[in-house]
């Protein structure tokens, strides 16, 4: 057989047709599947690898983020450890090569809960808040995904238990594909988990959210990766008439962090918020950008995202409302803050409003700042030490955003994030 | 039992400086203090003259470059973080104390007890001492879970200084004008609660601007501070003596002092 390329000239990983076929075929998606995954790899090779003069690239090299294996890769991992799947409350999980794993929670959750392109409904729906013309990882994401899920809540539905999805970057390339449908009237809340990997491994995924008329859906997006690991995620819903959608990211571990994430208001009353916490240390990138589009009227939506770093770690924000000549009355706000602990740390940080309509209530703050030195010193004149200090005002500061999470899922995040700024170095 | 002549808490010499690019400025100018066990004393002074910097300097707040000695039952303190100090058994009541969003009171309370102890203080016995204080100063119950001083009126911050004072048991308590900005319902019971703290083996030193809170809590002691230093050291009728005519008496005096 002939050697074939691992990337084009430019510098983009080469994705064959063939290699493609066989890996729908192992995962035994349907025909429809299969036509899916070939129009995106159209969309894909004649999509360019992101130039870093568009402004969304300019804090992200994208050859950090890609996979430094023949593409489409399937190797489930070989030392995936046993007990990944835990047996308390619903969890699924995401492994290339594989189909979904479901816990007995998760079976019996009342949700369809099932391998993705099994079902000729998916290809209908994937890519609907998604699109492989989103940009160059959507489209890579779109034609070679190896790990994915459909999760479909039935109208009326509501599940109190958050349903966990498990992924690990224990393979060298996790390309995990999400779709979350909730029907009329459904409640669901996902809890999407990174974890795990190490040096040199890459994870690109897309987790698409369908909110459907009245539903209410919430998404928790947790990124723990250990060292060495860095990816490109995004997570884009579309919000019916009167759905709620709220959206909650957790950036905390891994080398570099490239996240998209937001929500098009398609349905009068639609609301959606988003909140962020990110806690850098060492020399971690993160790089967030939120959009909420506003295609409806009488929509609301609203980020809240807040950012720690110490060290050399960096962040950049980039935060775009855009509300359409047919959404009056929409509301939209957005905020994003910084607390940077460190000389070295750099935070940036920019809003962006595209609003096509009069009659709407916009706004956005930003602030990027040091921490103050006269909180460090009261909590230290009560015998408290400074480090803990530093930590005390830091969980403070992201706690003011994290009490807006409901219940179901707020002490796991605060405890991930008490645990994570246990690690982080001095200056904290 | 220690040495009666000991002073529970001294300071000598005490000089306080904050940087301005490649100046400095001397704030406090050699301050001298003695303080005994069971006793209280005042500071008193005009706005400016430097009061709250000195209690800063004395409970090793970073702004400063401080130089002279501090003495908490004999042992140096001076090369101490602040919250060695603390946990030696100094406080701080704070003038303006200091907005903690996110961390609630119970919290910081807890964490506050704990670090003074040098142990975690149990769930059950700690609720049950942050609610008697509660109800001593007449805070509302809610306020456990509120955010430290976050949106708190001057009289609720006041109240709550007051409040961590008594559970933390400091052997040397520093009161930055805490009686400022209260109503007169409130300075009573904030005065109760500075008697209450009073004990034989410990110490206060109130800084107040004005004379009003000791006409609740009877000083040992009244010192006068003026431009960065104690210019006049007397009894409880000095403070009576600069209410009925004003710092400029002292100030004409020691200036005429100084140059004769
Ligand atoms: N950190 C600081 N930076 C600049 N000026 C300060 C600082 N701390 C104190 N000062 C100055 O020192 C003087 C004394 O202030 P302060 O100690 O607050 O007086 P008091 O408490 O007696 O009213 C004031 O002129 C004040 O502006
Ligand atoms: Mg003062």
């Amino acid at each position: 057989m002939a050697e074939l390329a691992l990337m084009s000239s430019e510098g983009k990983p080469v994705i064959g047709k063939e290699e493609l076929r066989r890996l729908s075929a192992e995962l035994g998606e349907t025909e429809a599947g299969l036509a899916w995954r070939l129009a995106a790899l159209t969309v894909y090779r004649n999509e360019p690898l992101p130039s870093r003069v568009a402004h969304l690239w300019r804090y992200t090299d994208p050859a950090h983020l890609l996979p430094g294996e023949p593409l489409p890769a399937a190797m489930p991992p070989r030392d995936l450890p046993a007990a990944v799947l835990p047996d308390d409350g619903p969890a699924v999980l995401l492994v290339p090569g594989r189909a979904p794993e479901l816990n007995a929670a998760a079976r019996a959750s009342g949700l369809t809960v099932a391998p993705l392109l099994h079902d000729d409904g998916d290809a209908e729906l994937l890519g609907t808040a998604s699109p492989s013309a989103a940009g160059f990882f959507a489209s890579l994401n779109s034609a070679a995904w190896n790990a994915g899920v459909a999760v479909y809540a039935p109208a009326g539905k509501a599940l109190a238990e958050p349903l966990r999805l498990l992924v690990p970057a224990f393979a060298e390339t996790t390309l995990p594909r999400v779709l979350v449908v909730a029907g009329r009237g459904a409640e669901l809340t996902v809890v999407e988990e990174h974890f795990g990997g190490r040096d040199g491994h890459r994870v690109i995924g897309t987790t698409e959210l369908l909110v459907g008329q009245n539903a209410h859906v919430r998404h928790v997006l947790v990124e723990r990766w250990d060292e060495g690991v860095s990816g490109f995620l995004a997570v884009r819903a579309r919000i019916e008439r009167d759905g709620t959608y709220l959206g909650v990211n957790a950036s905390l571990g891994g080398d570099r962090l490239k996240l998209e994430t937001g929500a098009e208001l398609v349905g009068k009353g639609a609301s959606s918020e988003l909140i962020g916490v990110v806690l850098g240390g060492g020399a971690q990138r993160f790089d967030h950008h939120t959009f909420h589009r506003h295609v409806a009227g009488d929509t609301r939506s609203n980020i809240d995202f807040k950012v720690a770093l110490t060290e050399k770690s960096r962040s950049s924000y980039t935060g775009l409302i855009r509300i359409e000549e047919g959404a009056p009355r929409s509301e939209a706000f957005q905020e994003n803050r910084n607390l940077l602990l460190s000389d070295s740390a750099r935070a940036d940080t920019i809003p962006e409003l595209e609003i096509l309509t009069d009659d709407v209530s916009c706004s956005h703050g930003a602030t990027a700042a040091p921490i103050d030195p006269e909180q460090v010193f009261y909590l230290q004149t009560r015998g408290i030490p400074r480090g803990e200090a530093v930590r005390l005002v830091v969980r403070g500061f992201v706690e003011t955003t994290l009490a807006q999470v409901p219940e179901s899922v707020r002490a796991g995040l605060e405890a991930l994030v008490t645990a994570r700024l246990a690690t982080l170095g001095e200056g904290v | 039992m220690s040495d009666h002549k000991q002073p529970l808490f001294s300071c000598k010499n005490l000089r306080a400086f904050i940087r301005s690019g490649d100046d400095e400025t001397e704030i406090v100018k050699g301050a001298d203090l003695e303080i005994m066990a069971g006793q209280k004393h005042a500071l008193m002074g005009p706005n400016g003259s430097g009061k709250s910097t000195l209690a800063a300097a004395l409970m090793g707040h970073p702004a400063y470059r401080v130089e002279g000695e501090i003495f908490l039952n004999g042992e140096p303190v001076h090369g101490l973080e602040p919250h060695e100090r603390a946990r030696l058994g100094m406080f701080l009541g704070f003038q303006y104390p200091v907005a903690v969003p996110g961390v609630s009171v119970a919290n910081f309370l807890r964490a506050a007890m704990g670090a003074r102890r040098g142990q975690e203080v149990p769930v059950r016995e700690f609720r049950q001492l942050m609610t008697e204080g509660f109800e001593r100063l007449g805070v509302r119950k809610d306020f456990a879970a509120r955010y430290l001083n976050d949106g708190f009126s001057g009289g609720e911050k006041k109240r709550l200084e007051i409040l961590q004072m008594l559970l933390l048991k400091p052997t040397f308590a520093l009161l930055d004008e805490t009686d400022s900005g209260l109503d007169i319902d409130a300075l009573k019971i904030v005065s109760e609660g500075v008697n209450l703290a009073s004990a034989p083996d410990n110490a206060i030193l109130l800084v107040t601007h004005y004379q009003r809170i000791l006409d609740y809590v009877k000083p040992d002691v009244v010192h006068v501070f003026m431009d960065g230093r104690i210019v006049r050291t007397g009894g409880p009728e000095l403070a009576v003596e600069l209410e009925a005519r004003g710092y400029d008496w002292i100030a004409g005096e020691t200036s005429a002092a100084a140059r004769s």
